[in-house]
């Protein structure tokens, strides 16, 4: 009787362990990062028939329905230039040139990997809308209140977020290098409190 | 043998197991959910649906972009081929499709169709329907179709929404080919 509640114990933990250590890992986005440029990442087999499965697993888990690479490009970023975690406590600016796609997107979100929900329509900045410099440049504020900017995506009620860059219809080169891509630049403005 | 031993020589395969069983049918599974939330629990089948502008409440798929007007046919090929057929757009648009593990298996831009796109869709090994344009083999039964506008404002999305109302989805096992 005491070997059978023995196993049966064994049973129940390995399969509570079993799943939770899957779904912990499926729902990590950052272990995605087949490569990574200036903090952003990507994977060349995201949404292709050779992905590995736990490959497979993240995208179903955290990006279904992403197209492969000959389509898109999908990379994301977790983290500031000082290597901390994003958060709507602080104010970044995101700055960059223009990228070699035909088009292109970055957008916020929150930690369950959806728009984050604050009513201020925000969400993103993309190629054909964002005002640029003269030479081309770009910076978008990246806070929880636009404070007069003219790009601005809204990070309130976003608690620890992240972007998604996404380049459809990439050149060539981007394709085949993605070390050659001039990545936007996130840099901390300031925060609400201290960062730890 | 000892009562530790016994329990890790139990524990460590059933978890193992367990991890790679949930790695492997994660994607399955998830496609099932969303399959089943945007035909709205099997109801719409063989069909586009044409949701609002993509917002804070939209929650049928992950990682959504607010600057794609999307449309999304779950088919199932049960019954014979389905014919699609999606409307130029004068910006970037593709039509993507998404097999039972996730995988995306097919994709064509409007560069690649500049005047639309016209296909039947049919199970890997089926018959080719004669008539059609282009044929895509799914290697699954079911799947998910996903055309992609980009349509970044309101004003970009409504033109979108009227480009898109004619668009077909359907199984042609009661319906001929025009």
């Amino acid at each position: 009787m005491k070997s059978v509640a023995l196993y049966l114990t064994a049973i129940v933990l390995g399969v509570v362990l079993g799943f939770g250590s899957a779904w912990m890992v499926l729902s990590n986005g950052k272990l995605l990062g087949q490569f990574e440029h200036d903090h952003w990442f990507g994977n060349e087999d995201a949404g292709s028939t050779a992905a590995d499965p736990y490959t497979r697993g993240i995208i179903a888990k955290i990006g279904l329905l992403a197209l492969n690479r000959s389509e898109t490009i999908y990379f994301h970023r977790y983290v500031d230039d000082h290597d901390e975690p994003l958060r709507e406590q602080c104010v970044y600016e995101l700055s960059g040139v223009a990228l070699p796609t035909r088009w292109w997107s970055i957008t916020v979100y929150a930690g369950d990997d959806y728009l984050p929900v604050n009513g201020d329509a925000a969400f993103s900045v993309d190629a054909s809308q964002i005002q640029t410099q003269a030479d081309g440049q770009w910076s978008t504020r990246v806070a929880a209140d636009r404070a007069g900017a003219a790009n601005w995506i809204s990070t309130r009620n976003a608690g620890e977020f992240n972007l998604a860059l996404r380049m459809y219809n990439p050149d060539e080169r981007a394709r085949e290098d993605a070390s050659s891509i001039p990545y936007p630049k996130i840099r901390r403005v300031s925060c609400s409190e201290a960062v730890s | 043998m000892k009562a530790s031993v016994k329990f890790l020589s139990v524990l460590l395969p059933v978890a193992v197991v367990t991890h790679l069983g949930t790695v492997f049918a994660a994607p399955y599974v998830l496609m099932d959910a969303a399959m089943d939330r945007i035909s709205r629990h099997g109801k719409i089948v063989n069909q586009w649906s044409h949701p609002g502008r993509t917002s804070e409440k939209s929650r049928n798929v992950v990682r959504p972009s607010p600057d794609l007007a999307y449309s999304a046919c779950v088919y199932d090929l049960k019954d014979g081929p389905v014919h699609v057929t999606v409307a130029a757009w004068d910006d970037y648009m593709s039509v993507s499709m998404f097999q039972h593990n996730s995988d995306n298996f097919f994709v064509i831009n409007d560069r690649q169709a500049p005047e639309g796109v016209d296909l039947m869709l049919i199970e890997r090994g089926a018959a080719h329907p004669a008539g059609a344009r282009l044929v895509v083999e799914s290697p699954s039964r079911r799947g998910i179709i996903l055309q992609r506008r980009v349509a970044p404002t309101q004003e970009r999305f409504d033109l979108a929404a009227a480009a898109r109302q004619g668009d077909v989805c359907t199984t042609t096992s009661s319906k001929q080919l025009q």
